[in-house]
C-alpha cells in the first residue's frame, strides 16, 4: 500500500505542477481520468479485489458463445 | 495535426521494424507446442503471407503522409466509425504491451530470481519503458540499431557455440502434422511477431521522407524474420522433440552449451538480450498506445499520459493471466482471433476506401 501511494504521488508531483502552469485543462482533465482508473485499479490489486481479465472475456466470447477455439493438442 | 513533433529516417524505420519483430524470438514458444519441428517452416510460411499485408501499411502511410493511424481511420471511416475502430486498435495495444511486460516477468520469476515478487518486476521494467517513451521516437530511433545488433548477436553467437550439440536429423518427419495445427501455427506466427508490425502504421507518419519506406520496411521484416528463423532452426536442432516440453523453449537450448567445461551456463546471455529487445518492444507499444490514446483525446501533448497509462499496464499484466499455461492456452485462441480484423482487415480496406475516394486529396480540397 505505501509503495502504490509513493508511486502514485510522485506521478501526481511529475506532472501536475507543469500542466496547471502551462494551463493545459484538456491534457489535464485526460490525465486526471487515466491517473483515476490506474489508481482504481493499483488500489484493487493491493487489496486483493479481483480485477476481471478483459482475456478471460474474449476467450470467453469466442470459445464458449462464437464456438472459435482452434483444437487443443 | 499529429501529435509526435520528431522525425525519424526511412533507414531509422528499417532498424525500428527489425528489432521490433525479433523481440519476439521468445514467444516462438507459443507455436513450438503446436508446430514442433515444423516450426521453421511456419516462420517461413507465416512471413510470406504477412509481407503483402505489412507492406499495405507502408502503401497507407505514404497515402497519408505525416498522418498516424487515429487520423488515419477518422479520415477514412469518418469521425464515429473512425473512433470506433481507433479504440479497438487501443484495446489491441493495450492488451499487446501487457502481454510482453508480463513475458519479462514470467521470464525472470522462472529462469532467473524466483524469489523476488512478480509485480516489482513488472515496475521496474514499466517505468523503464516510460521513460524512454518520454523521450520521444527519435531517441528510440536513434538506439534501435544498436538493439538489433545486439539481439542478433546472442542468436548468432548461442547458434555458433551449439552447432556441435545440433542434429539435423530432428527436423524429420516432414508434413507430419495435422493441417489444422501447421494452420494454427502459421496463424500465432502472423499475428504475433509480423502482424503486430502494425503499430508502425502510428509512426510512418514521423518519417521525414517516405522514398525507401516499402523497401525498409521490407528488409526489416525479412531481417527480424531471419532472425526468428535462427532461433526455431537452433532449438530443433538441439532439443528435438523434447523441446514441446519446455516452458521456453530458448533457456532450454542455451543451458546445454559447454565448451571446455569453460563456457557454460549461458542462459544469461539470453536474459540480458531478451530483456533489452523486450524493452525495446514495449516501448514502442508503449509510445504507439500513449499517442493513440492522447490523438484520441485531441491533445497536444502525450508526455502527461504515460505515466498513467503505463501504471495501468502494470495492473493488466499482472491481472490479466492466472499462470503462464493459461497465458499461452488463451494467447494461442482469442489472442490471435481477435486482433485479425485489425491486422489483415482494417487496415489493406482503408488503403482501398482511399483509393476510391480519393483520399486525402479530396478532404484537403475541402479545406478540412
Amino acid at each position: 500500500m505505501t509503495l502504490l501511494l509513493l508511486i502514485f504521488a510522485y506521478i501526481i508531483i511529475v506532472n501536475l505542477p507543469g500542466l496547471i502552469k502551462r494551463k493545459e485543462w484538456k491534457e489535464l482533465a485526460a490525465f486526471s481520468l487515466l491517473y483515476v482508473i490506474a489508481f482504481a485499479l493499483g488500489l484493487m490489486y493491493v487489496l486483493d479485489i479481483p480485477i476481471p481479465s478483459p482475456m478471460e472475456g474474449l476467450q470467453h466470447f469466442f470459445v464458449d458463445i462464437l464456438g472459435i477455439e482452434y483444437p487443443q493438442g | 495535426m499529429s501529435i509526435e513533433k520528431g522525425k525519424i529516417s526511412s533507414q531509422q524505420l528499417f532498424f525500428l521494424i527489425a528489432g521490433f519483430v525479433e523481440a519476439s524470438a521468445l514467444l516462438i514458444d507459443f507455436t513450438v507446442g503446436i508446430t514442433e519441428q515444423q516450426t521453421w517452416m511456419v516462420i517461413l510460411a507465416g512471413l510470406i503471407i504477412t509481407t503483402p499485408f505489412v507492406l499495405s501499411y507502408v502503401a497507407l502511410a505514404k497515402s497519408f503522409p505525416g498522418m498516424n493511424l487515429v487520423q488515419i481511420n477518422d479520415m477514412v471511416y469518418g469521425r464515429f466509425l473512425g473512433k470506433v475502430i481507433s479504440l479497438y486498435y487501443i484495446f489491441f495495444f493495450s492488451m499487446t504491451l501487457s502481454f510482453n511486460i508480463r513475458d519479462v516477468g514470467e521470464l525472470y520469476i522462472t529462469f532467473l530470481m524466483q524469489d523476488t515478487p512478480f509485480i516489482f518486476f513488472l515496475i521496474v521494467f514499466t517505468a523503464t519503458c516510460a521513460y524512454a517513451v518520454t523521450k520521444g521516437i527519435e531517441v528510440l530511433a536513434r538506439i534501435s540499431h544498436l538493439i538489433l545488433v545486439t539481439g542478433f548477436f546472442a542468436i548468432t553467437s548461442t547458434f555458433i557455440l551449439l552447432i556441435d550439440q545440433m542434429d539435423f536429423s530432428n527436423f524429420l518427419p516432414f508434413f507430419e502434422l495435422p493441417l489444422i495445427r501447421i494452420f494454427q501455427g502459421i496463424h500465432i506466427v502472423s499475428s504475433i511477431p509480423f502482424g503486430e508490425t502494425v503499430v508502425f502504421l502510428m509512426i510512418m507518419g514521423c518519417m521525414n521522407k517516405t522514398e525507401h519506406a516499402v523497401k525498409n520496411t521490407f528488409f526489416g521484416l525479412l531481417i527480424g524474420a531471419l532472425s526468428l528463423l535462427f532461433v526455431a532452426v537452433r532449438n530443433t536442432a538441439v532439443l528435438g522433440r523434447t523441446q514441446t516440453i519446455w516452458t521456453s523453449t530458448s533457456f532450454q537450448s542455451i543451458r546445454l552449451i559447454n565448451i571446455g567445461t569453460v563456457l557454460t551456463r549461458m542462459d544469461f546471455v539470453i536474459g540480458i538480450a531478451q530483456t533489452i529487445l523486450i524493452f525495446f518492444k514495449c516501448s514502442i507499444f508503449l509510445y504507439v498506445l500513449v499517442v493513440a490514446v492522447s490523438q484520441l483525446f485531441g491533445l497536444k501533448s502525450y508526455v502527461p499520459l504515460v505515466l498513467p497509462l503505463a501504471a495501468i499496464e502494470v495492473i493488466i499484466a499482472a491481472t490479466v493471466f492466472q499462470s503462464p499455461v493459461d497465458h499461452a492456452t488463451i494467447t494461442q485462441n482469442a489472442g490471435i482471433i481477435y486482433s485479425v480484423p485489425l491486422v489483415f482487415v482494417f487496415p489493406p480496406l482503408a488503403l482501398l476506401i482511399a483509393k476510391i475516394r480519393g483520399l486525402p486529396k479530396v478532404e484537403r480540397g475541402k479545406g478540412t
